[in-house]
Order: C-alpha cells, then sequence, then structure tokens
C-alpha cells in the first residue's frame, strides 16, 4: 500500500482511458467504470491521508519516477507530497468525485446523450487534475495539472446549453490568462531559485536571501494575480456565473464545490510552502492590500448574489462571496483566520455540493430553477429540499452544520487580528445569506409570486392544483448522494475538532501570529 | 476602450521590466538556474543515469516524465473536448454552410501527395525513434505523422483521409498511446519502484538499469507519438468541418 498516493491519479487517469476506449461500442459500461474508479481512488486517497496522519513528519513524500533524495538532489524529479493539508483538500475532491460520479447517471444520460463516453472521460480526467493539484509537491507539475483541469472544465461546460458554448469561451480566455500570468511567475521563480521543487524553492529563497529581490516579489504577485483570476475572485469573476448556470446538472455539481476551492488551496500552499511566511506577509504589499480588497469582494458578491432571481446564478455569486471569506481568511494573517480558512474549503466544498445536487433535482423536475416555479416544493420534494436547505443553512452558518464552526474560526481570527473590517463583513454578507435563504423558504411556501401578485386564495392556499403538490421525489440514484452529501456537511460539523486538530498539526510549523483578545 | 485596455498592458510590462533589472546576466554560468544542484545534476549525470546523449530527451521523458505523461493527457483532453463540443453536428443542422467541393481532386496535387507522403510518414518514425540522440521525439514525430494525414485531406477530400483513419479509430489510437505512457509507469510500479520508474524494467528487459530507462524512454516517445498523430488529424478533421465531417476545406 505504499505506491497508495500513486493509485489516487492511476485510477481515474486508466478509467477516463478506458472509458474512452470501450465506451465508444457499448455506452452502458461509462456509468460503472466512472463510478469504480472513483472508489478506488477515494479509497486511496483514506489511505494516504491516514499514512500522512500516522508517519512522524505528517506527510507522504513520494518520488515520481524513483530519483529519490538519498541519491539525487531534490527537484531532479518530480515530487508528490501528500502532507496534511494536501491529503486532506484531495480528500475532499475525492470524495465529492465520488459523491457526483453516483449522481451522474440519469442527468448525464438525458442532458447529453450519445456524448456519455466523452462526458466520463471529461469527468474523470478533471477529478485526476484536481486530485494531483493537491498533492503535487512541484510548481511546474502544479501548471500541467491546473491545464488537465481546465481544459476538461471547458469541454465540460460546453457540452451544456447553447449558450453554454459563449460562456465557456469566456472563461476559456480568463482562464488561460491566469494559468499564463502563473506560469510566467514560475519562470521567474526558476530564474532566481534553479529548482521547481517547492520546497527546493522555499530552500534557496531563505538561504540566498531573496526576500528584497525586485524579481521575486514580481514572481510573488503574477502567481498571486493568476490564482485570483482563476478562483473567480471578484472583480475576475465575470467567468463563474455564466458558466456554472449554463453548464450540463453533473458539470456545475462536479465543479462548483471543486475548482474555486483547490485554487484557494493553491494560493495557500503558495503562501506558506513556496514563498514561505515571511516574504509572503512581510515583504509584499499583499497583505496590507488584500483584506481590503477582500471587504470589497464579499461585499459585492453579496449583493449581486441578493439580485438574483434564479437558485442556480444567486448560487454562483455565493460562490464568488465564499471565495472573498477564505481569500479573507488567509490575508488576514493571523493562525486563526488561517485555520479558519483551510476548514472553510472543506465544508464549503460539502456545503456547495449539496445545494448544487439539489439544484439539479430542482431543475429536472420543475424545468426552471427561478424563484416562481418553485412554489410547493417543499410537500413535493421533501427530502431534496431537506437536504438542499441543509446546504443553505451552513451556508448562513447554522450550527451544527460544517458551515457554523469554519465560519467561526475565520470570525475568531478577524477578532483576535483587529480586523474590524473583515468581521463586519463576514456579519454582513451573514445576514444577506439569511435573506437569501428564507426569502427563497418564502417564496416556496406562501402564494405571493416575485413581481408582488397574489396567486392563493387565502390561508396555506399556494393557488396550485393537486398535481402540482403531489409527492413525487426525484430518482433515487440522484437523491440518495444528495442525502449523502447533506449527512457529510452534518457530521463534519460535529467532528470538527477532529478535522481542525490535524490542520492545526498542519500549521505547526508556520509559527503564525496567533492575536491577543483585549 | 481601446486606451482602456492598454492600461494593464503597460502595467504589466512596466512590472515585468522592473524585475529584470535583478536578473542574472545573460548566459551567465553562476546564475542560479545553471549552477543549482538540479541543472548541474542534469548536465552532469544524464548519461550516467540513463544512458541517453540527448539531455532534453531525458529531462523530459524520464526526469520529469510524470509532466510529459500529463502533457499528453492534455493533447487527449483537447480532442476529446472538440468532439464532445463539435460531434454531431451533422445530426444537428442541415448544412448552412455549404463549402463542399463538386471539382474531382487536382491531377498534378493528388500525384504530388501520393510521392511525398510515404517520405513524411518515414521522417516522422525517424524523428520519433531518434529522439533520445538527437532533436525530435514524439511529439514532433507526432505532429509530423498527423500532418501527413491531413496532407492526404487536404489533396482529395476528407472522406479519403478519413476512410485510412476514421475519427472512431483516431480516439483508439489516442487512449492507446496513454495506455502505453502509463502502462509503462504502471508497469514499473507493479515491478517493485515507484510509478514511472523506468529502471525497474530492467527485471523483464535484458539489460541494465540505464539501458531499462534508455528503452522506456523510446517506449514513453512511442505512447506520445500514437497520441499526438490521432489528435492532430482528429482536430483538423473537425475543426475544418464544424464537426460534420464532410467536405471539408
Amino acid at each position: 500500500m505504499e505506491n497508495a498516493i500513486a493509485w489516487i491519479f492511476i485510477f481515474p487517469l486508466f478509467g477516463a482511458v478506458i472509458v474512452s476506449l470501450l465506451g465508444m461500442s457499448q455506452k452502458k459500461i461509462c456509468y460503472p467504470i466512472s463510478v469504480f474508479s472513483m472508489i478506488g481512488s477515494f479509497v486511496a486517497g483514506c489511505v494516504t491521508i491516514k499514512q500522512a496522519i500516522e508517519s512522524p513528519n505528517h506527510e507522504v513524500s513520494y518520488l515520481l519516477g524513483g530519483w529519490t533524495l538519498d541519491q539525487y538532489p531534490r527537484g531532479v524529479g518530480i515530487e508528490f507530497r501528500g502532507d496534511l493539508l494536501g491529503a486532506l483538500i484531495c480528500l475532499v475532491v475525492l470524495g465529492v468525485g465520488l459523491v457526483v460520479s453516483f449522481y451522474s447517471k440519469i442527468p448525464v444520460q438525458e442532458e447529453t446523450p450519445g456524448k456519455e463516453p466523452l462526458f466520463y472521460s471529461l469527468f474523470l480526467l478533471q477529478i485526476t487534475g484536481l486530485a494531483g493539484i493537491c498533492l503535487t509537491g512541484d510548481a511546474f507539475n502544479l501548471y500541467v495539472l491546473i491545464e488537465v483541469a481546465a481544459l476538461t472544465g471547458y469541454g465540460l461546460i460546453a457540452m451544456g446549453s447553447n449558450r453554454a458554448a459563449a460562456a465557456t469561451f469566456n472563461y476559456l480566455i480568463l482562464g488561460t490568462i491566469g494559468a499564463s500570468l502563473y506560469l510566467l511567475g514560475v519562470g521567474y521563480l526558476y530564474i532566481k531559485t534553479g529548482t521547481l521543487n517547492m520546497i527546493g524553492i522555499n530552500e534557496v529563497i531563505v538561504s540566498n536571501g531573496l526576500m528584497d529581490s525586485a524579481s521575486m516579489q514580481v514572481a510573488f504577485i503574477l502567481i498571486g494575480l493568476g490564482i485570483l483570476i482563476k478562483m473567480a475572485f471578484f472583480p475576475f469573476h465575470a467567468w463563474l456565473p455564466n458558466s456554472y448556470c449554463n453548464a450540463p446538472t453533473t458539470t456545475s455539481s462536479l465543479l462548483a464545490p471543486l475548482v474555486t476551492k483547490v485554487m484557494i488551496y493553491v494560493m495557500i500552499r503558495m503562501v506558506l510552502t513556496v514563498f514561505g511566511v515571511e516574504f509572503s506577509f512581510e515583504s509584499t504589499l499583499w497583505a496590507d492590500v488584500m483584506p481590503w480588497l477582500v471587504v470589497v469582494a464579499i461585499v459585492s458578491a453579496a449583493v449581486m448574489a441578493l439580485a438574483q432571481r434564479e437558485v442556480k446564478r444567486m448560487l454562483a455569486y455565493l460562490i464568488v462571496a465564499e471565495v472573498g471569506y477564505m481569500v479573507g481568511g488567509v490575508w488576514i494573517y493571523n493562525y486563526y483566520g488561517l485555520i479558519g480558512s483551510i476548514f472553510h474549503i472543506i465544508s464549503d466544498a460539502c456545503m456547495t455540493l449539496c445545494l448544487f445536487l439539489g439544484t439539479g433535482i430542482i431543475l429536472r423536475k420543475c424545468k426552471t430553477t427561478h424563484f416562481d416555479g418553485l412554489r410547493g416544493l417543499f410537500s413535493k420534494m421533501p427530502i431534496t429540499m431537506a437536504g438542499f436547505f441543509i446546504g443553505g443553512f451552513s451556508i448562513i452558518g447554522l450550527p451544527p452544520t460544517c458551515g457554523f464552526f469554519s465560519k467561526w474560526y475565520l470570525i475568531t481570527g478577524g477578532m483576535v487580528s483587529h480586523r474590524w473590517e473583515y468581521l463586519i463583513v463576514l456579519m454582513f454578507s451573514t445576514m444577506v445569506m439569511v435573506v437569501l435563504f428564507f426569502r427563497l423558504i418564502e417564496r416556496i411556501h406562501l402564494a405571493v409570486s416575485e413581481s408582488g401578485q397574489n396567486l392563493g386564495h387565502g390561508h396555506g392556499d399556494l393557488g396550485l392544483t393537486e398535481e402540482q403538490t403531489k409527492f413525487e421525489e426525484g430518482p433515487l440514484s440522484m437523491v440518495i448522494p444528495l442525502v449523502a452529501a447533506a449527512a457529510v456537511v452534518l457530521l463534519i460539523g460535529i467532528y470538527n475538532q477532529d478535522v481542525v486538530n490535524q490542520i492545526e498539526v498542519f500549521l505547526e510549523p508556520f509559527n503564525l501570529p496567533k492575536g491577543t483578545v483585549d | 476602450m481601446k486606451f482602456v485596455s492598454m492600461l494593464p498592458v503597460v502595467a504589466v510590462g512596466g512590472i515585468l521590466l522592473l524585475a529584470a533589472k535583478d536578473f542574472p546576466a545573460w548566459g551567465d554560468p553562476q546564475s542560479p538556474a545553471s549552477s543549482s544542484p538540479v541543472s548541474s545534476h542534469f548536465i552532469g549525470s544524464t548519461g550516467v543515469d540513463t544512458e541517453v546523449p540527448n539531455m532534453v530527451t531525458a529531462v523530459l521523458a524520464d526526469y520529469r516524465g510524470f509532466d510529459t505523461m500529463f502533457e499528453t493527457v492534455v493533447v487527449f483532453i483537447a480532442g476529446i473536448a472538440v468532439l464532445a463540443i463539435l460531434g454531431g453536428a451533422g445530426k444537428r443542422r442541415a448544412s448552412k454552410r455549404v463549402h463542399e467541393v463538386e471539382a474531382e481532386p487536382d491531377l498534378i496535387v493528388t500525384n504530388t501527395a501520393r510521392l511525398i507522403v510515404p517520405v513524411i510518414q518515414i521522417f516522422a518514425f525517424y524523428v520519433l525513434a531518434h529522439g533520445h540522440v538527437s532533436p525530435g521525439g514524439g511529439f514532433q514525430g507526432g505532429v509530423v505523422m498527423g500532418a501527413s494525414f491531413i496532407l492526404i485531406g487536404l489533396s482529395w477530400d476528407l472522406e479519403t483521409a478519413l476512410a485510412r483513419f476514421s475519427i472512431q479509430r483516431c480516439m483508439a489510437v489516442a487512449a492507446g498511446g496513454i495506455v502505453i505512457y502509463g502502462g509503462i509507469g504502471l508497469l514499473s510500479m507493479f515491478l517493485g519502484g515507484e510509478f514511472l520508474d523506468y529502471a525497474e524494467l530492467e527485471s523483464i528487459l535484458p539489460v541494465s538499469r540505464e539501458m531499462a530507462r534508455y528503452h522506456a524512454m523510446l517506449g514513453v516517445e512511442i505512447g506520445v507519438g500514437f497520441t499526438v498523430t490521432a489528435i492532430m488529424f482528429a482536430l483538423y478533421a473537425n475543426l475544418s468541418t464544424a464537426g460534420r465531417l464532410k467536405g471539408g476545406l
């Protein structure tokens, strides 16, 4: 089992190839092969994180190509480093992938008939790319895997409705700019350090005293900007809402929880492992500027979410706001803020998954996600709506969902580092989310349409026919994954201390300021 | 509007120039990129580690073979994504843009192509197989090979080329290339090493550990060549006809 970390990408990679080879003649086998590869990959991910927790230095180092560190200098080969952070986020990626692959059976058949093999190969390669991003210890390999994840993303989104192609084109241009900036930054790093291994780069920065070098600063700006574009940080978010709204159901359920979150992981990795805490927070202006950009980002995204009248589009803007939370948690430069940020990556992935899985079922049944089309859904699809609103309550931050605990750490971080502006926008956006979700509940329960027109005839009458309120759940293959995702949201909330303990072990060596309460 | 879009361009350009001032001198042997332990190892020990005289190939296919595997996967993804987006266009809408040409293929053009296509294909094999010792390798060889099929499509018509290399076969060959590359990696893992640790192949090849790396590099280059050939042609066939696979340029 010492190769477990390699099996994480071998399963989906070979799964994708097999699906595209055999799927052309037998479309039925695509789904079982995908689910099987995801199960294998998920098990390998569990084994890897177990190894990381049990190993003395809390990481699994895997030298691809056998260029071991005792015989060759670091950076000759490519290293996979599953430290606690990487392995944890990787497990989230694989978990979401597993749930979505179960869920995908009906939506893929209905939305992209005849293209199942192509869809599933892109789907599995997307997981390969995202899982690889979490584990790789090499700055250039990270770029290659970002490309794998981005290109499969373009393909998966463009398979959606007619408008999807235009949205994808927008995404493609912005995504390529982001990736190019990242690559340019890696080039600068290589010129100054002569290695691409993340730990190697950090060692050279410290030993050669590159803290004040202008080209290192530029490398940091380029890499940072590239990642911000990729993670849809406001004002670079323009590609996100249209892409996720027009994408096929399975695609948006897979991409919305993962892509932006994995890019935030990349930012944390760059800040902590590659450039180092001292360089990132004390030698650059980012720690002064970013918290204020975060304030603008969260407020704008929350207001834009408030203006939406369609569930899917509203959720897309919520993702942009959540990205602001996590970026803020990193840049307030505080131990608790960073715990909150990392924990929020995990919990946001789970609750976004819940919301998008729920939206997919609603969209299939109602053919719309506009607020007006959802009346009476609680009596029609009680399980789906329960799952959906567990995700929603977690976004708001109600205990015992995981969203409460991650937000708690973010708020603690803001408080002990005296970042009141961050605290205020967190509260503001929480209020906005309360309004968003309770307005949605109201729309579903009350007979007043969005334009204020009264459709019912008095108490409890929604103006709906019996046909429209009859119990009619979505198909089991879609509802069970949603229930599982909702259960995970609650379980992570209940066992939050176990997750936080691992994050604390990971953050221990970085000596982040813990702040004071006065 | 153009003025506004100039601003970020100027800003980025300024930042890049700002950084250039503390770059090491051009070609400086003492610069970090030339003197780091990693570069020194590549320059000093490539021959010892792998028996491959072409350092670039050794770095690309062995030291950093994992990157190259995913570069190949990126090429494969491009092909799949184009098929996913454009595929089935023939059924979806009747030909709005008529660009089928009824004329017979030109005699001079087809005869020239008939003469040079075999030469191009032999040259492709040479570029692919000679990648260890001279510039070349799977990507270049694959592109040359793919170009020979595109030439057939251009000189006769797309149907002629597709009769020799149908889209289904393209995708099978492309996937086969990845199977070859990943399979060699997987095989070396089953033989007791890490993923892509070609040296472990010595136990099934009658050669030394270093020569095992040498031969495995040829193997993975062949895999890359398969994928690139097939995807080159599949991209041309799909893009030139907007997915209808009829007529063509």
